[in-house]
């Protein structure tokens, strides 16, 4: 792989087996064999694509193309069934926030389950306590139970971990409907910020907006294939084209 | 090399999920940590009153005898029962979050072993009130217990892995423990055994750690070091083999959820 690549992904192939009724159990594998209805479904069909580091990729496309799977297999939470992804340097990704969550911990305590999840150690998480505690904005509540968290204060602390553990590439799925416009604001401010420190990042939106004004690269997902890759204008313009 | 740099650079996440499982497991209890000396304790009332008083057992000792046999033994199902189902408790997350997916068993056996070193205190403290003491040959006790944690961990490594596609090895695990109980001498001795079925010890693995336990802490002898070092051998590629196990099924997890 090239110095300068972050992610190389080369002829993906990812094929789900969707079972209708699942068995579970050895007695129900038995006695279903070769009966159970089954389906494949094939949701990326040969995607190739380059990222170079410091590239900011806005991935579109409608709902059902293969972009949070696509997500999913850069970041090896899932595999494919053909080809290769390939990742250069330290990524996280923010595919759902609060995972890890536990609702009886405090905030505080939460801050540290949740950025060792994300492979952090104790002291690198020491030294980013009060940051991610201040941009959180939860002050006193953040030695609270996070079960008593509204859902707004919830997604804006698990935001806060994910968004400072330092990753070099950073996988964002469709969350920056984070908190109300002021906290929004705050994120794509840290998001700007880190994309100008040199970071990769790849996200997932709806939102053409945010598209236009952050990305420097759009791939358009088109039924998982890639229908149009390059510069933001164009694959927009096209991409609204056909959607309206 | 790079299992173990990975595993290195979530050192943290192990260690948190560590200190889970051992508060978790009494967590909301009164007496919370007690339980690690009591569940033992109380097991070993039952038995050592159970087998000198009905069954006429003329071990002596027999207090000490069965303690060292029960408290490895422990270590032993923990570790074995909670790994069975370490990776579909932890489904919500494995569906979200990439991390190294061998730290959950991992984190099964060294919170069993954490248990353990707490229990021995036990085991200990019976040979002090006995007056039996502790010798020199206590040295061999880490070695048999790292032994011991190898041969665990790779089966950690196979069960949790299995259980996502066939849930029934959980109930599977539940029943071979039981027969393996009686299999293992714990409440009786390794020569107790008739000729006939003393093959069942030799391949019982468990079984040779637990006479090396014996040997340390009761007979005060050197333990059996061709049948350990063969087992160390053993654990080694079985440990190897269930990771490699582990690593192929664990690419198909997050679709099981």
């Amino acid at each position: 792989m090239n110095k300068d690549t972050a992610i190389e992904v080369k002829d993906l192939y990812k094929e789900f087996t969707i079972y209708y009724d699942k068995a579970n159990t050895l007695k129900e594998r038995l006695i279903r064999l070769g009966k159970g209805k089954k389906e494949k479904r094939q949701i990326l069909k040969g995607v190739s694509l380059e990222i170079k580091k410091g590239e900011v990729v806005g991935l579109i496309g409608v709902n059902g193309s293969g972009k949070s799977t696509l997500l999913k297999l850069m970041t090896k939470i899932i595999y494919p069934t053909k080809g290769s992804v390939q990742t250069q340097g330290k990524l996280t990704s923010l595919l759902e926030l609060g995972a890890g969550f536990h609702p009886d911990f405090s905030g505080r305590e939460n801050i540290y389950f949740n950025a060792s999840i994300f492979g952090l150690t104790k002291k690198e998480i020491d030294k980013r306590l009060e940051q991610i505690i201040e941009f959180s904005e939860l002050g006193t509540f953040i030695d609270n139970p996070v079960r008593t968290y509204s859902s707004g204060m919830y997604m804006r602390l698990a935001f806060s971990v994910a968004i400072n553990v330092d990753a070099e590439i950073l996988l964002i799925d469709e969350i920056l409907s984070v908190g109300d416009q002021h906290f929004q604001e705050k994120c794509f401010k840290k998001l700007e910020e880190l994309k100008a420190e040199g970071k990769t990042i790849v996200f997932v939106t709806h939102g053409m907006g945010a598209v236009k004004r952050f990305c420097t690269r759009a791939v358009w997902l088109h039924q998982g294939e890639i229908k149009m890759d390059g510069d933001i204008e164009t694959v927009i313009d096209e991409y609204v084209k056909t959607t309206a | 090399m790079n299992v173990f740099k990975n595993i290195y650079n979530y050192r943290e996440l192990l260690k948190n999920n560590v200190k889970k499982e051992i508060r978790g497991k009494y967590k909301n209890s009164v007496l919370g940590v007690l339980w690690t000396f009591l569940n033992p304790l109380l097991q070993l009332a039952v038995y050592a009153l159970i087998f000198p008083l009905i069954l006429r057992t003329t071990q002596p000792y027999y207090v000490i005898f069965v303690c060292i046999g029960l408290i490895p033994w422990t270590f032993f199902t923990a570790s074995v029962s909670q790994s069975a189902f370490t990776i579909i408790a932890n489904g919500n997350i494995i569906k979200k979050v990439y991390f190294p997916r061998e730290i959950l068993p991992l984190s099964v056996v060294t919170s069993g072993m954490v248990n353990f070193l707490i229990s021995t205190i036990i085991i200990v403290a019976f040979c002090f009130i006995y007056g039996l003491g502790l010798t020199k040959y206590i040295i061999f006790f880490p070695l048999i217990m790292i032994i011991q944690f190898i041969l665990q961990l790779g089966i950690a490594f196979i069960l949790s892995s299995l259980t996502v596609y066939f849930r029934d090895l959980e109930h599977f695990v539940q029943i071979i423990l039981q027969v393996m109980f009686y299999a293992t001498p714990i409440v009786y001795g390794k020569n107790d055994i008739p000729e006939a079925f003393s093959f069942i010890i030799k391949l019982n693995p468990v079984a040779h750690l637990i006479n090396g336990y014996r040997a340390i802490f009761y007979d005060q002898t050197i333990p059996d070091m061709k049948s350990l070092s063969i087992l160390f051998g053993a654990s080694v590629v079985f440990c190897i083999i269930g990771y490699l196990i582990f690593k192929k099924l664990q690419k198909g997890f997050a679709e099981e959820f």
